[in-house]
């Protein structure tokens, strides 16, 4: 391959699972903002979306994301994630707790009308932007488990090509709005985490364009 | 090289949900469709949106005579406008949003109420559908048909609908509030119309029928329950309920298959029912006072969940195919009853309405008591008959019974009943009978969560309304 490869082969960078994809054509038409419209109106939508459709999957294979399958929030070999408590302490959790902390939160920020406002008028916060990307690092993460941890899963039950174009229109956001942070996609010595060699390989064969 | 390389990727993996609990193959299979859905929509959205801006950036062009900035501003506007539209999206309505006035009508699944929006305080009527009823009754189509005529057409004939979202238990449609009432509850206040009047809701009804026509539809249910009268007294169809849409590509046997597919059930060989529903109704005629024993049972019957069969052409029960003329046949039928007091085959029970209307030759009897003009029978003739010659929308439009209706004009012209109005939430028009142990607010019943897959894409937002929306 063009890209390079991590160590340990992965399903979800193989052929035919690597190209599988619901949605054909460029994802970027889907993404950019149009004409005229609202940037921050654009990004609350998309975030509103992403977050619904994330859940769909995760709900899917959440019966095998136990604290005995998946004792850590994994994403690639070595990068493991920990989260933040309310005392600023890092903490390792069960991908399943991790993920429904992350869940709970973003469910808060969405429906929090000083942050997502619905109502007419009502403008958005000034850190929204920044907002934005923090719910898009902790998604981007669900994503990486989900890659990572139950890619077997996913293929068993048929979603890989839904869940491939999901996460690829995701990147593909990411990247237009300049919430996607590379760091996310590589480990601590800089070499791609399991996503990261997925981003490379779709911005290889043309995917993210 | 490259090539033998490429192959070395391929993985064969054997697939199987043998791992997996009842729950997560249906939970997959609908995240597929969600997902499916979610970018066909997306699509769909982002060309209309493209289009809008498009027209009006052409329509700008082409004026000369405004300023750019004007230009400019107006361009704003439309961003202003699809901005707003996209916050609506995110917007979650529910039960919540709308207080309840009053009930004002009861269809075969679910009650009709008058709500208001309790953060605009727009009046609305709400349809509730009972997702489980439907769903033994196998109306799926039934449902997303009638959102879609609803939801896609803008015109003047059909009944607007503002919203639509779900809970477990129902389906919500919320529409624009019609203060006037039904035909039907003005037929059963006045008995009979003269002919003029008979000539404007008939007139009227033609043209609403033709624009249902033009959408693509068949709406194969028209009786007077589901003619109403807005504030001016004018004619709106509502009720798509067994509307085709020939041009829509799934049925509810699509629906049910998604169903049977995601709980894992087997494809029976069995197909889809098509047939209408027989329930036993018994209605007691006498020659003497058929009027009279009509009127009484005929709000029972409209509140019944089969609905009366007194309207339907006979080819829709023969099952041998049949396309838009069913709907003039329907017009034939209500025409009579606005003129003679009761529908032209109505009898003891369905089953006797059914084999009169299939034999209608012997039974179309035009009573010796009520006197109609020539014209008027002939058109009624010309409706109630086969298929093969019955009169098409143009030779109606030009029938001798309609001489001097000007049909560019008619909803501009004066209604022969104006409704009274004393208010936005007057519902004086609406009868009070019958209604009263209906409960506020849909009682919510628990149904699994599967059966959301049937009435996936059910949530529906009104465009070009934000202003009146929001
Ligand atoms: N938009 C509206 N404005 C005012 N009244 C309405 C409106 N929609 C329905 N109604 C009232 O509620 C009654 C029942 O509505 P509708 O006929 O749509 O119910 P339904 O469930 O479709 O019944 P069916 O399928 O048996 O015809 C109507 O006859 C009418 O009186």
């Amino acid at each position: 391959a063009l890209y390079s490869q991590p160590s340990t082969p992965k399903l979800f960078l193989s052929k035919p699972f690597v190209e599988a994809s619901l949605v054909k054509g460029s994802l970027k038409t889907l993404v950019l903002l149009p004409k005229y419209l609202d940037v921050m109106e654009w990004v609350a939508m998309s975030m509103f979306d992403f977050y619904n459709n994330v859940n769909l999957f995760y709900g899917a294979v959440s019966e095998h994301c136990t604290a005995k399958d998946c004792p850590t929030m994994t994403a690639g070999d070595q990068l493991v994630y920990t989260w933040v408590d309310n005392n600023n302490k890092h903490v390792k959790l069960p991908a399943s707790t991790y993920i429904d902390y992350v869940f709970t939160w973003i469910q808060a920020l969405l429906e929090d009308q000083s942050i997502f406002p619905t109502r007419a008028g009502v403008p958005f916060p000034a850190n929204f932007p920044s907002t934005c990307k923090h719910m898009y690092r902790q998604m981007l993460r669900v994503f990486a488990h989900l890659y990572q941890a139950h890619f077997e899963d996913i293929l068993h039950l048929r979603i890989e090509p839904h869940l491939n174009s999901l996460f690829a229109h995701y990147l593909v956001f990411g990247q237009e709005f300049d919430i996607l942070d590379q760091k996310e996609l590589r480990g601590p010595s800089s070499t791609p985490t399991g996503i990261g060699y997925l981003y490379d390989a779709w911005r290889t064969s043309g995917k993210l364009d | 090289g490259q090539g033998d390389k490429n192959k070395d990727d391929y993985v064969y993996f054997n697939r199987s949900t043998a791992g997996f609990s009842d729950e997560a193959v249906p939970k997959a299979k609908a995240a597929q469709l969600k997902l499916e859905h979610y970018y066909k929509l997306a699509v769909e959205a982002a060309v209309e949106r493209n289009g809008r801006r498009v027209e009006l950036e052409r329509k700008l062009a082409a004026d000369p005579n405004m300023s750019d900035e004007r230009k400019q501003k107006q361009l704003q506007a439309l961003g202003k406008k699809e901005s707003t539209f996209l916050r609506l999206k995110r917007t979650k309505l529910g039960l919540d949003d709308f207080r309840t006035v009053k009930v004002i009508g009861k269809g075969a699944f679910g009650e009709v109420r008058l709500v208001q929006k309790l953060d605009t305080g727009k009046i609305y009527a709400m349809k509730s559908l009972h997702k489980n009823e439907m769903l033994k009754r196998d109306q799926l189509a039934h449902v997303r048909a009638e959102r879609d005529v609803l939801a896609e057409s803008n015109s003047p004939w059909v009944v607007q609908l503002f919203y639509s979202f779900q809970d477990s238990a129902y389906l919500y449609l919320v529409m624009e509030f019609l203060p006037g009432g039904d035909l039907m509850t003005m037929l059963i206040k006045y008995d009979t119309f003269s002919e003029d009047v008979t000539r404007f809701y008939m007139a009227e009804c033609v043209l609403a029928i033709e624009a249902v026509h033009k959408l693509g539809f068949i709406h194969r249910d028209i009786k007077p329950d589901n003619i109403l009268i807005d504030k001016d007294g004018h004619i709106k169809l509502s009720d798509f309920g067994l509307s085709t849409g020939f041009h829509k590509q799934h049925d509810s046997a699509y629906y049910q298959k998604l169903l049977d597919s995601a709980n894992g059930v087997q494809q029976s060989a069995a197909p889809a029912r098509n047939s209408v529903m027989v329930n036993p109704i018994h209605l007691t005629v006498s020659s003497k006072d058929q009027i009279a024993t009509w009127k009484a049972n005929r709000r029972k019957l409209a509140y019944s969940t089969v609905g009366t069969p007194d309207y339907i052409a006979p080819e829709i029960f023969l099952m041998q195919g049949y396309s838009n003329e069913c709907d003039w046949w329907s017009l034939g039928a209500i025409m009579f009853e606005c003129l003679v007091g009761y529908p032209p085959f109505c009898s003891e029970n369905t089953h006797e309405t059914y084999k009169k209307i299939l034999d209608w030759r012997n039974h179309l009897i035009f009573p010796d008591d009520v006197h109609l003009s020539r014209e008027s029978e002939e058109m009624i003739r010309g409706l109630l008959t086969s298929q093969n010659v019955r009169l098409n929308v143009e030779q109606i439009k030009n029938h001798s019974f309609f001489y001097g209706v000007e049909w560019d004009a008619i909803r501009e012209i004066d209604a022969p009943f104006v409704p009274h109005l004393r208010s936005i939430t007057d519902t004086s028009y609406f009868p009070d009978d019958q209604l009263d142990a209906v409960p506020d607010r849909p009682s919510g019943t628990d149904t699994s969560g599967n059966k959301d897959l049937a009435f996936l894409g059910y949530t529906f937002k009104r465009f070009n309304l934000t202003d009146k929306a929001l």
